[in-house]
Formats: C-alpha cells, structure tokens, sequence
C-alpha cells in the first residue's frame, strides 16, 4: 500500500481558501461570545481575512504553473489570479453587505461566514483540475450562495429567489455530473489531463457518447453562467436576493464559473472537436450579447435591468472563450477553411485571449459591485414588499441629493457601458482585439453594436439622476461609511485601471501560463 | 437467462415503475415513497453492478436519512394539493420535447457501446476485491484525499446555510 | 454478466424521466425529489462504467456524489420551508411574482 506524500508546496495554493475557511469559522464563533449590539467588526474581519487570502493568492501568482495534491488541483497563475479577483468581490461585498444589513438590523456573523465560504469555494474551483474535486468545490460556492439568497426573510422576494437559483443550480449541477459520467465512461477517467490524453481515441471509438458528455458538461456550465439560452433564472434570482448578495453574485460566482469552464474546455475542447466547441461558443456569445442587451432595454428596474446586463457582459466574456478556439489559419480565397487548417488558437493568440478575459473579469468584478452597490444604498426598507423599490424615479435628482454616489453609479454606468476612460472600455478592448486577432471580426463587431446598444439604457439611468428633479417627499437612507468606502474605492479602481491599466495588465500577461498548455 | 439478467429486469421494471410514481403522484407523500423504493431498487442495481459499497450507502444515506428528512418537511408543511398535477405551458411542452430528443440521443450512442465482456473479469483476484469496502476504502484516502477534504468544507457550508435560512426571521 | 449497456440505458432513462419532472411538476418539493433522481442517474452511470473497466474510480465518485446530494438536501430543503412561511404554499406557480 502507497502512503501519499506531500510537500509543503501542495498546500501553497489552497492556503487563500483555507484562510477564508479559517476567517469564517472565528466569524461563526464570534457570533456565539460577540453578540453585541453592533457587528461592524465581523464586515472589517471579513475584509481583514479576503485581503490576507488576496494578498496570498497574488503571491502565488508568480510560481511556475504545476499540478499539486495528487493531481487533483493545479497551480497556475490563471486560478491565482482568479482568487485575487474573488477576494475583491468578497471583501467590497462584505463592505456593501455591512451598510445594508446594518440598515435592516439583520448583521449577522453567519452572512459574512456565507461570504467567505462561497469565496472559498470560488477559490477552490478555479484550480480544480479533476471532475469530482470541479463538481464539490463548485457545490461548496452553491451551497452558500443559495443561502445566501434567502438570507432575509423580508416579504416574499428572497425566498422565491433563492428557490429559483436552488431548483436551477442544482439541476444544472446534475447535467453536468451526468456529462462527466459519461466523459468518465468514454475515457476511464475524471482527471482532465488524463481525460484529454484518452479522449481523442475514445472520440473515434465512440463519437456520439463522448459529444453526449460534452453537450452535457457545457449545458450545466452554460446554465452557471448564465448564457443564452440558460439565462432566464437570472433576472428574477438577481432581483430577488439582497441587493450585496447580487453583486457578489454577478461579479465573484460568474468569475469563478467561467474560470472552470475554461479550464474544462481548454484541456478536452481541442481533443474532441476544437471546431464544434469554436462553433458553439461562437454562438452562445451572440445570443447571449443581443438577447442580454434586448431584454434589459425596456427595463424601468435598475436592478433588473444591471441583472439583464450581467447576461449581456457575460456574452462578451464567451466571445472571448471562443477566441481561445478559433481557427489559426483560414483560406484567404474562399473564407471557408481549408482542410489543413489546425483548429486552436496558437500559444501567443491564446495567452492574449485569456488575458483578456481575466482582465474583464476583474473590470466587471470592481464595476458591477459598484453599481449595485449603490442600488443598495438608495433602497429603502419600507419598499421591500412593494415591487418599486428600484424604480428609475428613485434616481430622480440624486445628483442633488447624493452627489457623491450619483457621481460613483454614473462613473460604474460609463463603465458598464465601455466608455473610455473607464476600466470597462479597457476590459472589452482586450477582449475583442483577443477575438479580432483569432479572426473572429463578426463576433467583435456584433459585440461593439450590441453594446453601443447597452449605452442607452445604462445613460437613461444618468440622466435620470443629473437632468430630472427629485421626486417630491422621497427619501434616501441615510448614508454608512462601510458603503460609502467600498463605492469609492470601487470608482477609483474604475477610473485608475481604465486610465492606467498597465502594471495589472502586465501581471495578468501571466494569466496565459494555464496549467497544461 | 442467467440469474443476473433476471434480476437486472426486475430491478428496472420496478425503477422505472417507481420513478414514474414519483413523477405522477398527486400526493408528496406518495411521491417521496415511491422515491424510497426507487432507491432501494438501485441499491440492488449497485449490488449486481459489484459495488457492494455505494450500495450501503445507498440505503443507508440516501433511503435512511435524506428521505427521512423529506418526509418530515412534508409533513411539517402539511401540504394538500389541489389544481392539475402538472403545468402544460408551451415552454414545457417543448422542454419535454427536448428531452425525449436527449433520451434519443443518449439510447443511441449507448446501444453502440461495445457488447463484449470487459477482460479484467478473468483475474479472480481482481473481482474478489472491486467494490468491497476495503478497496473503495484505500483508495478514497490514499489518492482523493482533495475533493475528500472539499466535501468536508462542503458539509459544514451546508450546515450553516441550512440553519440559516431555517431561521424564522433575520 | 450481462453487457454494461443495459445499465447504463436504464440510468438514460432514469435521468430523463427526471429531467421531466423537473420540467412538468408543479410541487417545489416533487420537483427536488425529481432533481435526486437525475443525480441518482448519474450515479448508475459511474458505477455502470466502473465495472466495465475494473475501476474505483467511479465508485468514489458515487460516493461524493452521495456527499453532495445530502448536503444539497439540507439546504434546499430549509429553502422550501422559508418559502412554505413566506407564502404559505409549495406550488411553483404561486410562488412566482415578479415581473419580466
């Protein structure tokens, strides 16, 4: 019998999740001796314990990409990267979560714990390098999420949310466990590297069960991400949650997903049939961008209406993984390719490609928490059981009665729309020059329309505040520095990446060193 | 017919039996019953597949306690039902399509799997150890200590979440 | 022994049967249940496949998976109840309220 061994070095890469794991727990047993009457310390403990994780992660980032634990995970400074990403979700999230439970006397150690814990598994999952070890850990950030969804009990919107996003998620997880097992059958194994060496043999001995597994597997991811058509539980479960819990939701947890999803397909993708995989990413990209942007157009609900463009950003984010698939060389005459054409975007190709979409993936993490950060902010407790409390005339006049956050939201609008000098033109510039230089010119254009699209209804939400009046006898809740902190420190990395994007950029050139490529 | 073919039939008429009346019943309670037995019948699936283990498990964790604990929301719930059964909204009407298209789909590449027994049965040794506890045993904490560990964290994420949101008011 | 393909045609149509009634039934909690039969389904599979090559593999798996589903009951199942007190009902229909 064979005893494992490990080094110290296989413990580096989940010493960030074990840290948030740590931070968690001392968060639940400072419920039990600590519950006084204010409970800001629990939201700065929980920021204390992401920076930490953060700041860990960052380090790792450095190391030469390796498989550690058996096999079982990797090291790669694309996963590090991610947990630098969702550490920052994590701990603006908790920041915005401080004002807002504050406001609804629901603090608790157990929501800061959720965060940490679905920020751990976030973690855990973007270095999963083996099916089951995917499949747990991406439970691990469910799990607390769909608690997470139905934490306040304050009329009937958390609960339905969070029975949506639980009904969906898990029946998204069970596709993409059958797939598995189906991959699992074809190849004799869940370790994707492995899963890769033998899919190729396994993909002529028995093309049909192995395409049955992959539609499988990408049917699950899909429904995670919420791409066309696996999106309609979105808009409701977005609306539904409270709103801190949303924007961790849509920056930190859509992260997390897309990370896996490109792992998966960048191992077994080329072996299969890099062409389908091109193909239907391709697709799913261009759904996924025109339905986001048409269905949030006639939205007059803010929050609904960013849950909408969070389908849209996600369809940019897939036209990116489509680069990663895309033909490295076409037939200059007929424009169809050419027999000999190697499917798979080369190594330098690829690098910028990914890039690219860890670069947006930290843009829209700052931005999105930003903008519903400052949705929070401006609900009013009274209007939770009624359906208007996020209303475009509830941003009437802020400029004169909140300068400062109206200033935050439209600089988080101009960003969400890919105005330059803000972090998200940068973002969709890498992205779609990674999907123009694969030779994806149709896909970047559709993106660059549908998004100039998407600027009309984030700048009606501008004009409501600068050019309307403010409604008569409405009231903004009072102001919690815990909020007001994290939405500048959200608007200042907004304009500072959108303006000097160069130092993070350069690090996130690392990103394309993706184990196993 | 040979004592395992028999058994196979039995065990899958009984599971797609069960399953169905999971499906139809209009009663909960008569759905989560008809669920038990489901599980039950795959646990005698399990055992003529030599996975004498899950198999256990499977009566002990799935039929013993996660049933348990839907019967005791139902009932706590005391729910009746009334209205049709079912909903037939267009959109269903098509997601059912769609899956009577995925079962095509998965029948067909599954009948062209190869029908010729696997060669590792002729090593007695071999089939004296698959699936005892001893072997699931050495390997789960020899090579998955990973995901082992991740189900560990995953376990108490749940219990916190479900006291959580089990709370009657935050 | 009989071929693996039986098996693993039955698990086909276990998880479809499931898929259904998650698409079909209006009861949160049949719906749940009908989620529990899918992960079943995939179970069957991995042990199906484990035995056709001689493999733990899959029984590890089906041993995770076992893990995960009871840990997705306790959640979900305290979900059903926070909405059962919100509401007062289980039917996925009245549950829904808000707009598109």
């Amino acid at each position: 019998m064979n005893t494992p061994s490990f080094g110290l070095d296989d413990f580096l890469p989940v010493l960030p999740a074990a840290i948030l794991t740590a931070g968690a727990i001392l968060l639940l047993v400072s419920e039990v001796f600590l519950g006084s009457a204010t409970r800001t310390y629990q939201a700065l403990l929980a920021v204390v314990t992401s920076v930490a994780a953060g700041a860990l992660a960052f380090s790792n980032a450095f190391l030469p990409a390796h498989a550690v634990l058996q096999g079982y995970a990797v090291l790669d400074p694309f996963s590090s990267f991610t947990t630098v990403v969702v550490c920052l979700g994590t701990g603006l999230g908790a920041l915005l979560g401080a004002g807002f439970l504050k406001h609804r006397n629901a603090e608790r150690g157990e929501f800061y714990a959720l965060l940490l814990f679905a920020a751990a598994g976030m973690s855990l999952l973007a270095m999963s390098a083996e099916f089951i070890t995917l499949f747990v850990n991406l439970e691990v950030l469910s799990v607390s999420t769909y608690a997470l969804t139905a934490y306040l009990r304050r009329g009937p919107r958390p609960s339905e949310a969070g029975f949506k996003y639980f009904i969906l998620g898990a029946f998204a997880a069970a596709l993409l466990l059958y797939g598995a097992a189906l991959l699992y059958g074809a190849t004799g194994t869940t370790h994707l590297s492995e899963m890769a060496a033998g899919l190729g043999a396994a993909a002529k001995a028995q093309p049909a069960l192995v395409a049955c597994g992959f539609f499988l597997v990408g049917a699950g991811f899909a429904f995670k991400v919420a791409a066309v058509p696996f999106h309609m539980w979105t808009p409701d479960v977005y609306e539904g949650a409270p709103t801190p819990v949303t924007a961790v939701m849509s920056a930190g947890v859509k992260a997390a997903a897309f990370v896996a999803l490109v792992r998966v397909f960048l191992f077994l993708g080329p072996v299969f049939d890099p062409e389908v995989v091109f193909v239907i990413f391709s697709a799913l990209a261009a759904a996924t961008m025109v339905v986001g942007n048409l269905l949030a157009i006639p939205q007059r609900n803010v929050k609904r209406m960013l849950a909408y463009s969070s389908v849209a950003h996600a369809g940019y984010l897939l036209s990116g993984v489509a680069a990663l698939f895309a033909p490295a060389t076409v037939a200059p005459k007929s424009g169809v390719l050419s027999a000999s054409a190697t499917w798979g975007a080369d190594s330098a190709l690829r690098g910028e490609a990914l890039k690219g979409l860890l670069f947006y993936l930290l843009a829209y993490t700052v931005t999105s928490l930003g903008s519903f950060g400052v949705v929070g902010a401006l609900e009013r407790r009274e209007d939770e059981t009624k359906g208007n409390a996020w209303d475009l005339d509830r941003f009437s006049g802020l400029a004169q009665r909140r300068p400062f956050q109206a200033a935050a939201m439209a600089v988080f609008l101009l960003s969400l729309g890919g105005i330059p000098p803000t972090v998200g033109f940068m973002a969709k510039l890498l992205v779609f020059r990674a999907a123009v230089d694969a030779g994806l010119v149709g896909l970047a254009v559709l993106g660059v329309l549908s998004s100039a699209a998407g600027v009309y209804y984030y700048l009606r939400v501008v004009v409501y505040m600068y050019m309307r009046p403010a409604v008569e006898g409405m009231q903004t809740p009072e102001r919690q520095w815990t909020t007001e902190f994290a939405l500048a420190a959200s608007a200042l990395a907004v304009v500072g990446l959108g303006l000097l994007p160069g130092s993070v950029s350069d690090w996130l050139s690392r990103a394309g060193l993706i184990f196993g490529q | 017919m040979s004592a395992e073919l028999v058994l196979f039939w039995v065990f899958a008429a009984a599971i797609v039996a069960s399953a169905g009346g999971v499906i139809i019943a209009r009663n909960a309670i008569a759905s989560a019953m008809s669920l038990v037995a489901c599980f039950f019948f795959l646990a005698g699936i399990y055992v003529l597949l030599w996975a004498h283990t899950i198999a256990a498990l499977q009566v002990l964790v799935y039929a013993g306690a996660i049933m348990v604990l839907f019967l005791f929301v139902i009932m706590l719930l005391s729910l009746t039902e009334s209205g049709p059964v079912a909903q037939l909204s267009p959109s269903r009407i098509l997601g059912a399509v769609g899956t009577a298209g995925l079962l095509a789909a998965l029948v067909g590449a599954l009948l062209r799997l190869p029908k010729t027994l696997p060669t590792w049965v002729s090593d007695t040794a071999q089939v004296q150890r698959f699936g005892t506890i001893k072997e699931v045993g050495q390997v789960m904490y020899t090579q998955w200590l990973f995901p082992f560990e991740a189900v560990s964290l995953l376990l108490l994420v749940a219990i916190v979440g479900a006291v959580v949101v089990a709370k009657p008011r935050i | 022994m009989i071929a693996t393909s039986n098996y693993l045609i039955l698990a086909a149509v276990l998880f479809c049967m499931g898929m259904l009634g998650v698409l079909i039934r209006r009861n949160a909690l049949v719906v749940f249940m009908c989620i529990e039969l899918m992960l079943n389904a995939a179970n069957l599979t991995f042990l199906a496949f484990a035995r056709e090559r001689g493999d733990a593999t899959g029984h590890i798996s089906a041993f995770f998976i076992i893990a995960v589903a009871a840990a997705e009951a306790a959640v979900g199942l305290a979900i059903v109840i926070s909405v059962f007190r919100a509401r007062g009902t289980v039917n996925i229909e009245e549950i829904q309220t808000m707009k598109h």
